[in-house]
């Protein structure tokens, strides 16, 4: 017997057939998978190691909601009030248009996956991000963590680099949310707290207080934890010491660590490749940690909430610009620069990228030039390890206003990612109160851009 | 003759059909739909339904939903003549391929329905509305032998008749770990300890039901346990069903330092800590109270506390504002004027903002319907913003209250000037026209003038549940670490406090003392639920929300910059300007000192300070976490303060102090206590080991920032 909430649930359950998958099997073999491959498909997702087809993830995060239609869902034939002011361009797939401002991108098309159909109710900034980035709707009962920190809980910090890493910092959803949910503060992401497109760029308070040294920093650590055992009384059992603060004294202590972050090591020509803004250099430094083992990066881009002037801030940079700088421009230099450096050292096939913000856009433009909040349909990139090359999954309607087919719900797209990284969405971790949490409950697993 | 079987059928298993034979379409048919979440957001009832086609939201709109099920492609939704072929059912039963799966099972009870009706000639039937929802058992204490609990639902309709429509109500579990329902069954099993809430939804209405399950194996008897007021009452009573024993008083020490810093945001100095632990008077907490509530350093603290409710912030060229604003509210603490007083004068206020305080009320959100949003929850404590495009799914709220209660504000100038204007009005997104200002969940105020009085006059009316319970339920969460209602901003009937009764009694107390909030600090700083120790027991360590003891929360950036400040004697000097224009340059000496949080303050905003351009209700994310921590590790903010030449650390060298007396002073003015004599033997021992003054120095300078960076210290606890 089904309990109540599997039943609402049937349709978007991540793991075990139903009887449903039966009847659909039908239809399966048009789309090439034989019922023998989708039941064994079905069936990994049910071992409890999954493979892990990307050692890390970097996530793009475009703050603020990014519209789909000026990036990568496009509307050419569309009335003006929707097709907007940018143009469309060719990809390197034939028949796929991109915005004009997504010139590299749209020369390696062939190699990312794009979901046009993604799905969510929520168009306020907070709630949609919270949604997108956990693959859970808010709610108050229980804060649930972000991508970031789920991976950060399961892969654990090999070494002294946190395992969860923002650049610049983890603002998201209005700067709200600390990514943390029910998981221990270590896995929260790590802000760096710098401007990595800053020539005297550094890690915040990375490097030591004048005058103290690393004798004096290590006995310092040794007072701490004396200090947190005479708190705890006689119990010097647990000997561990904060974790907390242990995850800072190591981070601090490493020179792997330093040297991670030290951007000055890349040559002037990789730099340059990227651009010179915060987007670009933010890829470059995400690179530099998975490189590192560092299993997740989120690189924050602010300011895609565009309710006015959308041709300048997406397009121009400022007003009359002859070279645009403005985001959609900045975001193609940063992630196809990416794209190609990770390919060229052969860390592509094992690192997952994503592009994505919480929401699209209007489909008609407004007053203001601009568009608002559109969270009905929309996009999101993805790349690399374990992403299926070249392919564009669903489609919106005519204006991109719904999805017309395959809509994929923020909580796929969390159990997709996921399951790329080898994390068994069905895995059931536990809050502070002994609570059983799925790592994800309401998704199923995109697989038409499983690799 | 079939017909008549399943018509049988349908009588047995949902009571009795209203009419007697035929489902009646609005209140037994729809509820099919919503139980089997064909309505659902994701599903049809999304804004562009599915499939082509669209149902209203769990079944906002019987009208409309008949008109698409019986009239919408010609009809081909139901078939009159073959019912059982019908679109309708053999979609959802999986007969026919559907992209929603079967959520109706195969000649199930709904399916079964559903065709009796549409054989019936799917009439829509005479209208007839619910008038009452009761379910049995709204509050269950399960034992731990028998964990599952029947559960039955009863609909009284307007035409007289009560129906047992079990069958046809959702339940959600909040915690689906944690309860199961069983819809065959009709029971419910709770399969963890705690206090656990399920949603019950059947058409418009929504209740909650609680369970409470024991949470230690064996009972507890707390019976002899102190109490000192009604508080402990009410919480040792449910600790005493989960039982959770209670861990044991807290020493003075640990008392003092938590009411100060609670009270005062400031650590306990160190003559204060002499002279309390000296005294032997009965009532010295009592005594102590008051002294606090009675200081001008509670004064301040509260003032920044309820201006991080407010969020008071500078906008736009609006600095000027925000100074009068905070100095009025200042005066509002200082004068001990009623919490309902400053609601109601800040809700009508007007003039220039940049002498009357409270006009600023006005300016802090830029639109009729941000301020709505801003006003519910800040006063009410109810987030209204689902309301803003569809009645509120978990609550009662209405578009009509939404946008009738911005209408209220629609008439605000919030320029400098902050007036009632002449012109201004809100529409209504549903009917496209002016939305009829209205009092939420209440009723529509009439007449063209200004109708925030009559909304201030409510907030004090005997029927407004949400006012005098959101704010003790902030004053609750400020003493204790965690609302009776989190969050403080999600006040509705399916987010059930953890002691209702104990929220309830709060409030009407807070009301009778004309809303004082200064008695209700004291009410509760004086229980013994208050005074509990930090340290937790084997069996209650896991409990984050029964009290059952003190919970040890993180100093706040403010408080805890304001603490390494008097710990280690070097004053802050927070100077600057916000970005606008008319911004005065201002000094604070202390981060609580602080009025616009827009004046820039690096440190602060490492440790995490709320910036309150959004409600501070969640902690800041940009700051604290690990950035934090490697700011009180590497960063000036400790290091640059233990070895100032101006800092207590290097005064007392200078003045010849001991090691033994070094020692204790810091640990005093740190952690509140004097060291016990292990922790005086292991300083002293490792003090000695220092041979030159500068290795002397060294080590003192290593202690200080030992103790500034211990849990001990950045907790209160």
């Amino acid at each position: 017997m089904r309990s109540e909430k599997d039943n609402a649930m049937l349709t978007t359950r991540c793991d075990g057939v139903t009887r449903r998958d039966f009847v659909k099997v039908g239809s399966l073999t048009a789309l090439g998978l034989s019922l023998p491959a989708f039941l064994r498909r079905r069936a990994a997702a049910d071992d409890k190691k999954l493979p892990v087809r990307a050692k890390s993830c970097i996530l793009v995060w475009l703050d603020g909601g990014p519209s789909h239609l000026e990036t990568f869902d496009p509307k050419p034939n569309a009335p003006v009030e929707v097709r907007g002011p940018l143009g469309t361009i060719a990809t390197r797939i034939p028949g796929v248009q991109l915005s004009d401002c997504l010139p590299s991108v749209a020369g390696m098309l062939d190699r990312v996956a794009v979901i046009r159909s993604i799905t969510s109710p929520l168009g306020e900034h907070n709630l949609g991000a919270v949604y997108m980035l956990t693959g859970y709707q808010p709610t108050p009962v229980l804060e649930y963590p972000t991508l970031g920190a789920m991976v950060a809980r399961v892969r654990g910090q090999s070494d002294a680099l946190p395992a969860n890493i923002a650049i610049p910092s983890f603002s998201v959803g209005g700067g709200r949310i600390t990514g943390q949910g029910y998981l221990p503060a270590t896995c929260r992401p790590f802000s760096v707290g710098g401007d990595p497109a800053k020539p005297d760029f550094r890690v915040r308070d990375l490097d030591a207080f004048p005058e103290v040294t690393e004798e004096r920093l290590a006995r310092r650590r040794q007072f701490v934890q004396a200090l947190d055992g005479f708190a705890r009384g006689a119990d010097t059992s647990e000997n561990a010491g904060d974790p907390q603060f242990e995850q800072a004294y190591r981070l601090v202590t490493s020179p792997e660590a330093r040297r991670a972050f030290a951007l000055s090591d890349e040559k002037p020509k990789t730099r340059e490749r990227y651009g010179p803004r915060t987007i670009g250099q933010s890829c470059l430094l995400a690179r530099r940690l998975v490189e590192r083992g560092v299993p997740f990066v989120t690189v924050t881009n602010v300011g895609w909430d565009t309710h006015q002037n959308l041709y300048t801030r997406l397009k121009e940079g400022y007003t009359g610009a002859k070279v645009g700088v403005g985001l959609v421009p900045l975001m193609d230099q940063a992630v196809s620069a990416l794209l190609d450096d990770l390919s060229e050292r052969g860390l592509l096939d094992e690192t997952l990228v994503v592009v994505m913000g919480e929401f699209g856009r209007t489909p008609k433009l407004n007053t203001d030039a601009g568009r608002d909040h559109w969270p009905r349909a929309f996009s999101v990139m993805l790349a690399g390890g374990g992403v299926k090359r070249g392919i564009v999954l669903g489609e919106s309607d005519s204006v991109g206003e719904s999805p017309k087919e395959r809509p994929v719900t923020p909580a796929d797209l969390a159990c997709t990612i996921y399951t790329l990284l080898g994390i068994d969405p069905a895995l059931e971790l536990h809050t502070a109160d002994g609570r059983p949490v799925r790592v994800n409950q309401h998704g199923k697993v995109v697989e038409e851009i499983v690799a | 003759m079939a017909v008549a079987e399943f018509l049988l059928a349908v009588v047995l298993c949902a009571g009795d059909p209203a009419g007697g034979e035929i489902p009646h379409f609005d209140t037994e048919v729809m509820p099919v739909f919503t139980k089997a979440g064909c309505n659902a957001g994701a599903c049809h009832g999304s804004a562009a339904g599915r499939g082509g086609f669209k149902l209203s939201l769990l079944g906002g709109d019987a009208a409309a939903d008949y008109s698409t099920i019986v009239h919408q492609l010609e009809g081909r939704r139901i078939n009159l003549a073959r019912p059982a072929d019908s679109l309708l059912i053999r979609k959802p039963t999986g007969s026919l391929d559907h992209g929603g799966g079967e959520p109706l099972e195969y000649e199930g009870k709904g399916a079964k329905l559903l065709e009796s009706w549409i054989a019936a000639g799917a009439p829509r039937g005479r209208r007839r509305k619910l008038e009452d929802l009761s379910i049995e058992p709204r509050r269950a204490v399960v034992s731990p032998n028998d964990k599952s609990v029947p559960i039955r639902v009863t609909a009284r309709f307007d035409d007289g008749r009560t129906q047992d429509v079990t069958d046809w109500t959702v339940f959600t579990a909040a915690d689906s770990s944690a309860v199961e329902i069983d819809a065959a069954a009709r029971t419910a099993t709770v399969r963890r300890g705690g206090q656990h809430v399920v949603i019950a939804r059947f058409l418009d209405r929504v209740l909650p039901l609680q369970f409470i399950a024991p949470i230690g194996d064996a009972p507890v008897d707390l019976s002899q346990s102190p109490r000192r007021n009604f508080i402990d009452d009410h919480v040792l009573a449910a600790l005493q069903t989960l039982r959770l024993p209670i861990s044991p008083p807290a020493d003075d020490a640990m008392f003092l330092r938590r009411l100060s810093l609670d009270l005062t945001g400031r650590l306990p100095r160190p003559e204060q800590i002499e002279k309390f632990l000296a005294d032997d008077r009965a009532d010295k907490r009592e005594r102590l109270i008051d002294e606090m509530l009675d200081s001008q350093e509670f004064v301040e603290f509260w003032t920044w506390r309820l201006a991080q409710w407010l969020r008071i912030r500078s906008g736009p060229n609006d600095a000027a504002g925000t100074q009068a604003f905070h100095a009025w509210l200042k005066r509002q603490l200082k004068e001990r004027r009623s919490y309902l007083e400053i609601a109601e004068e800040m809700l009508t206020a007007t003039g220039d903002s940049h002498t009357v305080g409270p006009a600023n009320f006005h300016r802090a959100a830029g639109d009729a319907r941000g301020q709505a949003e801003y006003v519910s929850e800040l006063l009410l404590g109810v987030r209204l913003r689902c309301a803003n495009c569809h009645n509120h799914p978990l609550d009662r709220w209405t578009q009509d209250d939404y946008h009738g209660l911005a209408a209220i504000f629609a008439r605000m100038e919030r320029g400098q000037f902050v007036r009632f204007g002449p012109r201004g009005e809100v529409t209504h997104p549903a009917t496209g026209e002016p939305a009829v200002p209205r009092i939420p969940g209440t009723r529509f105020v009439e007449g063209k003038g200004d109708h925030r009085p009559d909304l201030a006059a409510w907030l004090a009316e005997k029927d407004n549940p949400y006012f005098a319970r959101t704010v003790v339920n902030r004053l609750w969460k400020a003493m204790m670490g965690r609302g009776l209602i989190e969050p403080t901003d999600d006040l509705r009937e399916t987010n059930p406090a953890m002691h209702p009764e104990l929220l309830a009694d709060l409030s009407t107390d807070f009301v009778k003392h004309d809303y004082d909030l200064c008695h209700t600090l004291k009410l509760i700083a004086a229980s013994a639920t208050y005074a509990r120790s930090s340290e937790t027991l084997a069996a209650n360590a896991g409990d984050d929300r029964f009290y059952s003891h003190a919970l040890s929360r993180p100093l706040e950036a403010e408080v805890l910059a304001d603490a390494i400040a008097d710990v280690t004697g070097v004053k802050d000097a927070y100077t600057g300007r916000a970005s606008q224009k008319d911004a005065p340059e201002t000094t604070a000496d202390r981060a609580v000192r602080i009025i616009d949080p827009a004046v820039p303050a690096e440190a602060l905003d490492i440790l995490g300070r709320c910036p309150r351009t959004e409600s501070c209700e969640t902690p800041a994310a940009t700051g604290g976490g690990l950035t934090a921590r490697l700011h009180l590790i590497n960063g000036p903010v400790v290091n640059a303060k233990i070895s100032s030449d101006d800092g207590r650390l290097r005064k007392l060298m200078a003045a010849g102090r001991s090691n033994e007396e070094i020692i204790c002073e810091m640990y005093s003015r740190a952690l509140g206590r004097p060291p016990r004599d292990d922790e005086l033997l292991h300083w002293t021992r490792a003090a000695v080991k220092a041979a030159s003054p500068d290795d002397r120095r060294r080590f003192f300078e290593d202690f200080c920032w030992a103790l500034l960076n211990c849990r001990e210290f950045s907790t209160n606890h």
